[in-house]
């Protein structure tokens, strides 16, 4: 689970890296069209996904319950209501 | 007090045995107040030491159980109030107070023992800020020890979830107040650093009374969070409160929200980071449009207009898909509140390329229309002019008055004769009609009008 979650996280700091230097070339205004067009393209398609992965994002709260030998057990921790 | 029969004689341990007895009876509950001297602390966790004043001394003890109960250490030279029963000890003959509770004089117990563990802590340098590790930026597992139930942790998850921390949470639930709370956390520390995944802890606790915080100020969470590999972030209490783990730990955060918005700060970050690049590639595009246009007014100067418009259209259609493209993007934009990049959307569709072509076209084909239409009105204006000026210049012409009735006359040099005085009686002139002339000789000149009126 871990090691998923790291594989995201590296890959929307790739994506946004990515994006950024796309940005930062198209800002720069020295491309052919065609070349910018195409790295638009790239750009909408980066920020996309960014933004798939921002909202997919959510908190999980596990809770952790001590068994015997300090073995930890997670199970889901429902919040009480106020 | 008991009386001892005349004369009778008692042994040594009799008369030890007697004190004892009278010692239990009149001084099992007394308190005491004096200077610690000769102290000495027992392997066996008892505490040996003198209580002293200006003209006296009294040997006292205090014993395991209650010397595990004392929140501070003894040191010698210490002003104490104390409370204890006096007990001889036999085989000696020494008596001695047995204590059960040391405050020290002047100071609350609690914040002595806070002073001295704050004071022994900083001497070993577990305060020092080479000991503090930085945190994790984007922390992915964040441990938190805490109670379950408390308003610290509803607070904590509130923050995390408002400043889009993209974790999983462990929460190590613990009694964070009373007996036990303190070894409830030191474990709680040492349980969450046999895991693997967890990057950051955080120890919270709402606000309350030093008592009631004073699980934080035991060295076993001291020495719990420094023996940590991970990183332990404290939110303890109020602004105001410093415990000592808050000291030892490696981020001191003033409350238990506080703690969570550093930890999150982070994840927080890259969003704005990514958010402000999105906007950026979006102003990108309208540059890049601009250029388009401004390199469209250029080449429609030149001959190759056919290419450039072929050329344009080719643009148009990927604009056209791009557009697509951005209209999805912002219509995520616009759910997530973004509402700038959806005014920039709109100055986008006015500099689309596609619809400035459009409408080039269609002025370009309404002057067509208008050119002509113009060139054939003048034309026909023209030539109803034209018939207009030679109806006029017919009704002007001399040979048309002549049919009307009208002469013209001739003197013998051919000059059209308008006044009498140009010619005299006895010369020939030409009469002009319209079918023909007349030779004829001028016999009289008679002065006067057309209606005989004389003219001057």
């Amino acid at each position: 689970m871990g090691n998923k979650n790291s594989e995201e996280k590296i890959d929307f700091e790739q994506a946004l890296a990515e994006l950024e230097k796309i940005v930062k070339q198209l800002e720069n205004g020295s491309l052919p069209l065609e070349q910018s067009l195409a790295l638009f393209e790239r750009g909408v398609k980066l920020a996309r996904q960014c933004r798939e992965k921002l909202q997919a994002a959510e908190l999980k709260i596990n809770k952790l319950i001590e068994e015997r030998e300090g073995e930890l057990n997670e199970e889901p921790f429902s919040e009480e209501p106020d | 007090m008991a009386t001892v029969p005349a004369r009778k004689i008692l042994t040594v341990s009799q008369v030890n045995a007697l004190v004892a007895g009278m010692l239990d009876e009149y001084f099992s509950d007394l308190w005491i107040t004096g200077e610690v001297s000769n102290l000495n602390y027992h392997s066996s966790g008892h505490i040996y030491f003198k209580l002293k004043d200006e003209g006296a001394q009294i040997d006292a003890a205090c014993f395991r159980s209650s010397a595990q109960k004392l929140k501070f250490r003894l040191e010698d030279g210490m002003q104490v109030v104390a409370h204890g029963r006096l007990e001889i000890y036999v085989p000696s003959g020494r008596y001695q107070i047995i204590l059960d509770t040391i405050e020290p004089r002047g100071i609350g117990a609690l914040q002595q023992a806070f002073e001295q563990l704050k004071r022994k802590l900083e001497k070993e340098g577990l305060f020092d800020p080479e000991r503090k590790r930085p945190l994790p930026k984007l922390p992915r597992v964040i441990g938190i020890i805490t109670s379950p139930s408390g308003a610290a942790i509803r607070d904590m998850l509130k923050t995390l979830r408002l400043h889009r921390a993209h974790c999983r949470v462990l929460l190590y639930p613990v009694q964070v107040q009373g007996e036990g709370a303190a070894e409830q956390i030191a474990r709680a520390l040492a349980g969450l650093n046999r895991r693997d995944d967890v990057e950051v802890i955080i120890l919270g606790r709402g606000g309350g009374s030093i008592e009631d915080l004073w699980p934080f100020n035991e060295e076993i969470v001291a020495r719990a969070i420094a023996a940590s590999r991970i990183p332990v972030v404290t939110g303890i209490g109020h602004e105001v409160d410093y415990t000592i783990a808050d000291f030892v730990a490696d981020y001191r955060a003033a409350t238990p929200t506080a703690a969570a918005q550093k930890v999150a700060q982070g994840w927080q970050e890259l969003e704005q980071r990514f958010e402000q690049t999105e906007k950026e590639l979006v102003m990108t595009i309208q540059d890049l449009l601009f250029h388009l246009e401004q390199r469209i007014d250029e080449l429609s100067r030149h001959r190759a207009f056919e290419q450039v418009v072929r050329r344009v259209r080719e643009f148009h259609h990927h604009a056209e898909i791009l557009q697509a493209e951005m209209r999805d993007v912002f219509r995520r934009l616009i759910s997530v509140r973004n509402e700038t990049l959806n005014r920039l959307r709109e100055r986008l569709s006015h500099q689309n390329p596609a619809v400035k072509i459009r409408q080039g076209m269609i002025q370009l084909n309404g002057l067509k229309t208008g050119l002509q239409q113009a060139i054939t009105g003048t034309v026909t204006g023209l030539s109803t002019r034209l018939a207009r000026l030679a109806g006029a210049l017919d009704a002007l012409s001399p040979l048309a008055i002549l049919a009307r009735g009208y002469a013209l006359c001739f003197s013998a040099d051919g000059t059209l004769i308008k006044k009498i005085n140009q010619v005299e009686p006895g010369e020939e002139m030409l009469v002009l009609l319209s079918d023909g002339r007349l030779k004829c000789g001028v016999q009289e000149k008679i002065p006067g009008g057309e209606n005989g009126k004389q003219e001057q």
